[in-house]
């Protein structure tokens, strides 16, 4: 109960170039992942299982997908009358030029939905991470420690790269001690989640100072900053469980093919922490006769009626009699037709493969098929 | 004072369903689930909100509280609504007593100020039996150009089965000019589908009527139509000859769901014109595993598949472990079929655990039936037609 006295804000405006065609038209947040879901369904799933009632996701460029999925949040049982759901696109004022220049600016131009909350405190979370937490022991820790900002990290080896992300020293009073953002080559192996807790009225001081000094970023300008010269007491809390990140075609790739493993989904896909998508009225998938299918997870809508092997496919898929697909993420609607033979791809939604095409990607980097391509 | 309403829908979903033995122990008949996903009710609720009526009071009694649960505020179905809506409707006390519906009619009756909230011109009764999709619409429309006072949906039999009907004898234009309950020597086999659209000022008057009566046992097929009939209102057939399913009975309601391993369906649910709602379980995909066989099958999300399935309907959630298989049968949702189980001609249901090596159901003869939550110790045999509930 205590965390209704927590809001959730989620930031969609990362930089998504890594990951190419899928990303064109879409956010991360809302890239379709795991047969079903969206990216975001995992942190706002997480959320609201912790007891969140209130959740604000700032999009930022091409949120007409993400939209769409969030709808009015009924899904995640965000549509109650107070608190629920809020989209926040950028907007035009006289300060505020539309689109924001990191997370900063998003919370500067989101003031008024800060202020008119409710809850004391924020949890404020980039999107690109998928992991399904349950974020009430970290705001009991968070007020055990009487720290000033609390922020989520792994040790998980798989969330270092280099020149990307962000990297803790933690002092053995569990308080971090110094913070490197992007480096070439990570020298701590406390990796940050992008998970931040604090006090409302704190977070809104640090957006309106460091709005007026001219910042844009929350990470690098402002909890960088207080660690290294303002002396705050930042902590670390640290998540154990399965994380993956989003941030190129292969680990996108990785990460689909890594849930058809059972241990893998079902430390993903918790019976006390389910994780809510929006709802299409399917069918159960259908297997005909020729169907030889093998370690794939097939969602609702399929028709499967020819050889499938360490694939995911989305809702709607079709697989043709005489069709062979290895190693692929098949997304909602594709159909692959008679005869075809796919190995290492990634096909974007509604995407066609017509009789007797041959696709076969490298291990190492899978062939990407756009949205709505015939081939 | 709300807003007028020109059809409204009432749901008779108060029987008890008692051919289907232990399947309906603990719930309605509408609350059965039916191929993979579904349960009755989602079909004829599904036709209202396809057929643009927005407003359906559904009539509980028997073992309500399954179906309460599932209906819920009706979002599934898009009835969530500001003005109508799903109404959920048990009998309730009135002034000093209180009384169970006695009959169909009888649960008409006494909402009767339910119905008046919505000051309708046409009511239409509909009962949660069958798997079925029709147009209300297209119903209501021929309603009105005959003018007629009731309209009753009817199917073509065939003639063999028509003695376990209400059949409707009908003239030349489709009037209705007599209806036999069960005839043993049928002269039509144009069935009676439960399916009722009344102008309400001639319902009301014959509700009342009927209640006044203490000979009445109260029924739509026993009473209110052949009162009607005998005061020469105008009754008119209205011919539907779609996929239309009773699953009154374990043997029906198995085979209802075979049927839909058929390509083409008998019923086609992937139309997207005509789409059938129901309240999704909200699971990761199913997986099939390293050494399954899984063909000609129905498998739901959340189900973990290793052993073998073979032209069979596999709820949400459903477990077939290792050298088990799952043949010609319905296994309903997160049941478990151990190691080495086999299971054949067989609905498994709700939360069943069938244990390791045990036999369910033979090749032949009737459908075994395993009761939901029964937990079936390692090494049982059950056999054709018989059902366990404990």
């Amino acid at each position: 109960m205590a965390m209704k006295n927590v809001m959730g804000i989620i930031y969609t405006g990362e930089k998504d170039s890594f990951l190419r065609e899928l990303t064109l038209a879409r956010a991360i947040a809302a890239m379709p992942v795991a047969g079903r879901y969206r990216v975001i369904d995992f942190l706002v799933s997480g959320l609201v299982n912790s007891g969140v009632k209130n959740v604000g996701v700032i999009m930022q460029k091409n949120y007409h997908s993400l939209m769409d999925h969030l709808g009015s949040g009924k899904e995640w049982d965000l549509h109650g009358k107070n608190d629920g759901l809020y989209i926040l696109p950028p907007f035009l004022t006289r300060e505020n030029v539309g689109v924001y220049n990191g997370s900063l600016d998003a919370l500067h131009s989101n003031f008024g939905y800060l202020r008119r909350s409710r809850q004391e405190y924020v949890l404020l979370c980039n999107s690109t991470i998928v992991f399904n937490a349950n974020f009430e022991e970290m705001f009991e820790a968070h007020n055990r420690s009487g720290v000033d900002v609390t922020i989520m990290y792994t040790r998980n080896p798989d969330m270092r790269r280099p020149e990307y992300g962000t990297y803790f020293e933690i002092g053995a009073d569990g308080l971090i001690t110094d913070v490197e953002i992007d480096p070439t080559r990570p020298r701590y192996e406390n990796t940050c989640m992008e998970v931040f807790l604090l006090r409302k009225d704190l977070l809104m001081d640090l957006v309106d100072r460091g709005a007026a000094h001219g910042y844009h970023d929350m990470q690098r300008d402002v909890f960088q900053r207080l660690i290294r010269d303002a002396g705050m007491r930042v902590g670390g809390y640290e998540y154990k469980d399965v994380c993956y990140r989003m941030d190129s075609v292969q680990s996108y790739f990785k990460f689909n093919l890594d849930v058809i493993d059972p241990k893998i989904r079902h430390a993903l896909f918790r019976e006390d922490n389910p994780v809510y998508t929006k709802v299409r009225d399917e069918l159960p998938a259908r297997y005909l006769e020729n169907a030889k299918v093998v370690h794939s997870i097939v969602a609702d809508g399929c028709i499967v009626d020819g050889t499938v092997e360490n694939c995911v496919l989305f809702r709607g898929v079709k697989i043709a009699s005489g069709a062979k697909v290895k190693n692929c993420v098949i997304m909602q609607d594709s159909q692959i037709e008679e005869g075809v033979q796919l190995e290492n791809c990634i096909l974007d939604k509604q995407a066609i493969i017509k009789r007797d095409g041959r696709l076969i990607g490298p291990n190492a980097y899978p062939i990407v098929i756009s949205k709505d391509m015939t081939i | 004072m709300s807003r007028k309403k020109q059809c409204i829908a009432m749901l008779l979903a108060g029987g008890q369903g008692s051919r289907l033995g232990i399947l309906t122990a603990n719930m309605a008949k509408p609350a059965i689930p039916y191929g993979g996903k579904y349960r009755i009710i989602d079909f004829p609720l599904s036709n209202c909100t396809n057929s643009g009526i927005d407003v359906v009071g559904v009539l509980t009694q028997y073992q309500p509280l399954e179906l309460n649960a599932y209906i819920g505020s009706g979002s599934p179905w898009d009835l969530d609504l500001a003005h109508g809506g799903v109404y959920v409707l048990p009998p309730y006390v009135k002034g000093k007593q209180g009384e169970w519906y006695t009959g169909t009619a009888n649960a008409i009756y006494q909402n009767i100020a339910f119905i008046e909230q919505f000051n309708p011109d046409y009511v239409l009764i509909l009962s949660g039996d069958h798997i079925y999709k029709m147009d209300y619409n297209a119903m209501l429309r021929y309603h009105i150009d005959k003018e007629a006072d009731v309209t009753i949906a009817v199917r073509e039999v065939p003639w063999e089965e028509a003695p376990r009907f209400g059949i409707m004898n009908t003239d030349a234009n489709n009037v209705i000019v007599e209806f036999e309950e069960k005839p043993q020597k049928p002269k039509n086999n144009k069935a009676s589908m439960g399916v009722y659209m009344f102008t309400w000022d001639k319902l009301r008057k014959y509700l009342a009527e009927d209640a006044g009566d203490p000979k009445s046992s109260n029924d739509f097929g026993k009473n209110i139509i052949p009162n009607m009939l005998g005061d020469r209102q105008k009754l008119f057939a209205f011919d539907f000859d779609g996929y239309w399913k009773d699953v009154g009975t374990v043997e029906s309601l198995w085979e209802a769901n075979m049927d839909l391993l058929n390509m083409p369906m008998p019923i086609d649910l992937y139309d997207k014109k005509w789409r059938i709602y129901g309240r999704n379980p909200g699971v990761a995909p199913h997986y099939v595993a390293e050494g399954a066989v899984v063909r000609s099958s129905l498998i739901t999300e959340g189900c973990e598949v290793y052993g073998r399935v073979e032209h069979s309907v596999l709820f949400a959630g459903v477990q077939v472990m290792q050298g088990a298989s799952v043949v010609d049968s319905v296994v309903m949702p997160n049941a478990v079929i151990e190691r080495g189980a086999q299971v054949c001609r067989a609905i498994v249901a709700e939360g069943a655990v069938i244990g390791a090596g045990s036999r369910v159901g033979e090749e032949t003869g009737n459908i075994a039936v395993i009761g939901q939550n029964v937990k079936l110790a390692a090494g049982s045999a059950v056999l054709a037609g018989e059902q366990r509930d404990q």
